[in-house]
C-alpha cells in the first residue's frame, strides 16, 4: 500500500546553467517521513518538485515509486498530494468544490466523491466549512482544507513544502502536531520540505539536512541533534556554540587545560582526529557556571535572557565570538558581571578545524 | 476543539473604501463633505450627459412619427438589420479579440525571449491611431491595390478586396481591439498563482482542466473589463466605417446619413438612444452573467 521512492544519481542543473543540486542518492521507506531541513537556496524544494515531476532530474537521474521508473512522467501521472506554503486553494471554489476537485478529474462517482470529501472534511475538523468560499478563511483553516485536498485523491506520497512557514508561531505548533497525527494514521510516504529545525525533529523519522545543494547528513532526529557529522548540521541544528581547541596525541587541549577520553572520531572521514587544530561546537548546556576553583574559563556577562525554566547567559571573552551558557532560573546573575564556568567535555562535537581538515585527520583507524 | 478558536481568525471582507461608514474619520469620509466633493462630478454628468440625452431622447417626438419613431426603427428593415447587424460584429469582434488576447497575453507574460519588450509595445501600439487611420491601414491591406489583392491575384488571377464591406470594418475593429485587450490580459495573468496550477495537476489535472478550472477564472475579472471596453467601442466606432465605405450598415454610419444626408432628426435620435441602450444591456446582462463567479476571482491576501 505505502510506496518506496528512490532517487538514483539525481542532479539537478539549470538552464542558465547553475548547478542546483549535487548528484545524490536518497531512498524513503514507505510510509515513512522524510524531511528535508536547510536554508533557504539548499535545493531542499529542488528535491521535493523533483519528486513530485514538477522538476525533472539531469540526464543520468532516476526516480522510481515502489520499482516503477517514473522519472519522465508528468506531475498529473503520479498520483501526488502537494501541499503549498502559499495554500494554493482555488479561490472560484468553496471548500468542499475544493477538496472535491481531484475526485471529479479522476471520474470518481458522485456519490462516493461526496462521502469521501465529508469523510475527509471530518478528518481535518473542518466539516462545518464545507460551503465556504476561501477567502473567507484563516491561514490554518486554508491549510487544513489544502491538506484534506491533497490526501482526498489517496496520493501515493505527500509532498509539502513549508507548509507551516506562513502561519504565526502558536498555530504553527498545533498545525504541526495535527499533520504528524496526520501522517502516523495514514501511514503514508511523505516528504516534508522546512527550513525549521525544530519542526524537521517533531515529524521526521529521518531528516536530510542541505547544504548549497548537497546532502550533509541524514539521519534521525536523535543523530543529527546528538551526532552531527559535520560543522554545518552541528551549526544549524543549534549548536551554536564554539570554542577552538588542539589535539596533541588524542587529548583535547583548549587554552591550558587538557581533557582526556573526548570522542574525537571524524566521521566524514571515518577516522579518530588525534593531532591538529579543531572546532569544538556544543550547545547551551555544554558549559556550566561554577565557582572560581573549579573554573576553566572566566568571561563576562554580555546579556541576560530569562526564558522561564532556565536562565540564558551570552557570555563573552572565553571564544573568539560569545558563547551561550544556560543557568539555573533563580540565579540573580547581571549584565556586566564576571562568570566563571567549567566545561562538559561529553557534550562537545570535535571537528577538525576548517580549511585544515585533511591533515589534521590521523588515518590510522 | 480546535476549530472553535479558528473561527476568530476569520478574515472579515474588506469593506469599500468610499462608503459612508460611521467608522469613517470626521474630515474627507463625512457625507456632507462627500457630498461637496462631488457635484463638480455631478454637475458635468448632468450638464454633458443626462441633459443633452434627455433632448435627444426627446427630437424623436419631433418626427413625423412622434414617439412611434421608436417602433419604427424596430419594424423598419433597413434600421433593424443595421441594429442586428452591429451588435453581432461587435459582439464578433469582442469575442475574436478576446481568444487571441488570451492566448498571445498568456503566452507573453510566460515567456522570456529576445525582443519580447519591442513586440508587447508594437502590438499596442494601435492605441494612439484615430479610427480613421486604422481603416486607411485596412484598405491598404485588403482594398483594390491591397496587399491581399496583389497577391491572390498573382497566384489565383482574382483580386480578393474586402476592405469596404463588413469584413473589413471586423479586421479594423479587432486591430484596434488587441492593444486593450492584450493589456487587460497580461496584467490578470502575471497576478495567477503558478502554483494553482501545480496543485491542480498533481491532483491529476490535464492541461485542457487547468485552463477551464484556473487558467480562466484567474484571468476573468481582466477578460470581463476589457470585453466589455472593446465591446461599446466597436458599438459605437465611426472613423474606421466612415474611411472604409458609405454602404457598411452599422448602427453610426446609419445614424450620421440619416442626421447629415436625409436630415431625419427624430430617427437619427431614435438609433442613438437605441444604441446607447443595447450597449448598456448587454454589458449589464454580462455583468449578472460572469459577475458573480469573477467577483470570487480575486483571492484574499494570504
Amino acid at each position: 500500500m505505502t510506496t518506496q521512492i528512490k532517487l538514483r544519481d539525481c542532479a539537478k542543473t539549470f538552464t542558465d546553467g547553475t548547478r542546483a543540486l549535487a548528484p545524490f542518492d536518497l531512498t524513503i521507506e514507505g510510509g515513512e517521513t522524510i524531511v528535508l531541513l536547510g536554508p533557504s537556496g539548499c535545493g531542499k524544494t529542488t528535491i521535493l518538485r523533483m519528486i513530485a515531476g514538477l522538476e525533472f532530474p539531469d540526464k543520468g537521474g532516476v526516480i522510481t515509486f515502489d520499482g516503477d521508473d517514473v522519472t519522465h512522467q508528468s506531475i498529473e501521472k503520479r498520483r501526488v498530494g502537494m501541499v503549498f506554503q502559499s495554500y494554493a486553494l482555488f479561490p472560484n471554489m468553496t471548500v468542499a468544490q475544493n477538496v472535491a476537485y481531484g475526485l471529479k478529474v479522476h471520474g470518481v462517482s458522485r456519490e462516493e466523491s461526496d462521502a469521501r470529501v465529508k469523510a475527509m472534511l471530518e478528518m481535518m475538523h473542518i466539516e462545518m466549512l464545507a460551503d465556504r468560499a476561501i477567502d473567507q478563511l484563516s491561514g490554518g483553516q486554508r491549510q487544513r482544507v489544502a491538506l484534506a485536498r491533497a490526501i482526498a485523491v489517496q496520493p501515493r506520497v505527500l509532498l509539502l513544502d513549508e507548509p507551516l512557514t506562513a502561519l504565526d508561531a502558536k498555530l504553527r505548533v498545533r498545525l504541526r502536531t495535527e499533520i504528524n497525527a496526520l501522517l502516523r494514521k495514514l501511514g503514508i510516504t511523505a516528504v516534508y520540505v522546512t527550513h525549521d529545525q525544530e519542526e524537521a525533529m517533531a515529524l521526521g523519522d529521518r531528516i536530510v539536512v542541505m547544504q548549497k545543494g548537497e546532502i550533509a547528513q541524514i539521519g534521525t532526529p536523535r543523530e543529527i541533534y546528538c551526532k552531527p557529522q559535520n560543522p554545518f548540521v552541528a551549526d544549524f541544528v543549534g549548536a551554536a556554540n564554539l570554542l577552538d581547541g588542539q589535539m596533541r596525541d588524542g587529548r583535547l587541549h583548549i587554552g591550558n587545560h587538557v581533557f582526556d577520553a573526548v570522542d574525537a572520531f571524524d566521521p566524514r572521514h571515518g577516522a579518530i582526529i588525534d593531532q591538529g587544530p579543531v572546532e569544538l561546537f556544543f550547545r547551551a548546556d555544554g558549559l556550566s557556571t561554577c565557582d572560581a576553583a573549579h573554573a576553566h574559563f572566566t568571561g563576562r556577562v554580555e546579556a541576560v535572557s530569562y526564558l522561564g525554566e532556565r536562565l540564558r547567559l551570552t557570555v563573552s571573552g572565553i571564544g573568539m565570538h560569545a558563547v551561550m551558557i544556560d543557568t539555573h532560573a533563580d540565579d540573580i546573575i547581571t549584565a556586566g558581571a564576571d562568570v566563571h564556568c567549567q566545561i562538559n567535555p561529553d557534550r562537545l562535537t570535535v571537528f577538525p578545524a576548517r580549511g585544515d581538515s585533511t591533515t589534521a585527520v590521523s588515518q590510522a583507524r | 476543539m480546535s476549530w472553535a478558536h479558528n473561527i476568530k481568525e476569520g478574515r472579515s471582507r474588506p469593506s469599500f473604501p468610499f462608503g459612508f461608514s460611521r467608522q469613517a474619520t470626521p474630515g474627507v469620509g463625512s457625507p456632507a463633505i462627500l457630498a461637496m466633493l462631488m457635484m463638480p462630478g455631478i454637475i458635468i454628468v448632468a450638464a454633458f450627459f443626462l441633459i443633452p440625452l434627455a433632448l435627444v431622447a426627446m427630437r424623436v417626438a419631433d418626427g413625423p412619427d412622434g414617439w412611434a419613431t421608436y417602433f419604427v426603427i424596430l419594424t423598419n428593415a433597413r434600421y433593424f438589420a443595421s441594429l442586428v447587424q452591429t451588435l453581432v460584429m461587435s459582439a464578433g469582434v469582442t469575442l475574436t479579440a478576446l481568444v487571441l488576447c488570451a492566448v498571445c497575453g498568456l503566452f507573453l507574460v510566460r515567456n522570456r525571449f529576445a525582443g519580447r519588450n519591442v513586440l508587447t509595445a508594437l502590438l499596442t501600439l494601435p492605441l494612439s491611431f484615430p479610427g480613421t487611420v486604422v481603416g486607411f491601414m485596412v484598405i491598404m491591406l485588403a482594398g483594390r491595390q491591397g496587399v491581399i489583392g496583389s497577391i491572390s491575384d498573382a497566384i489565383f488571377g482574382e483580386k480578393f478586396v474586402f476592405a469596404y464591406e463588413i469584413s473589413g470594418l471586423f479586421i479594423g475593429y479587432l486591430y484596434f481591439s488587441i492593444p486593450r485587450v492584450i493589456l487587460a490580459v497580461m496584467a490578470s495573468a502575471e497576478k495567477l498563482d503558478p502554483q494553482l496550477e501545480e496543485a491542480a495537476r498533481s491532483l491529476g489535472a490535464p492541461t485542457w482542466r487547468v485552463v477551464k478550472d484556473v487558467i480562466l477564472p484567474g484571468l476573468m475579472p481582466g477578460l470581463i473589463s476589457s470585453g466589455a471596453i472593446c465591446f461599446a467601442t466597436a458599438m459605437g466606432a465611426f472613423g474606421t466605417a466612415f474611411t472604409l465605405a458609405t454602404d457598411i450598415d452599422v448602427l453610426p454610419m446609419v445614424i450620421y446619413t440619416e442626421f447629415t444626408r436625409n436630415a431625419n432628426v427624430a430617427v437619427a435620435a431614435a438609433l442613438s438612444i437605441a444604441l446607447g441602450a443595447m450597449t448598456w444591456a448587454v454589458l449589464f446582462a454580462v455583468r449578472c452573467f460572469v459577475g458573480s463567479s469573477a467577483d470570487v476571482a480575486p483571492r484574499g491576501g494570504a
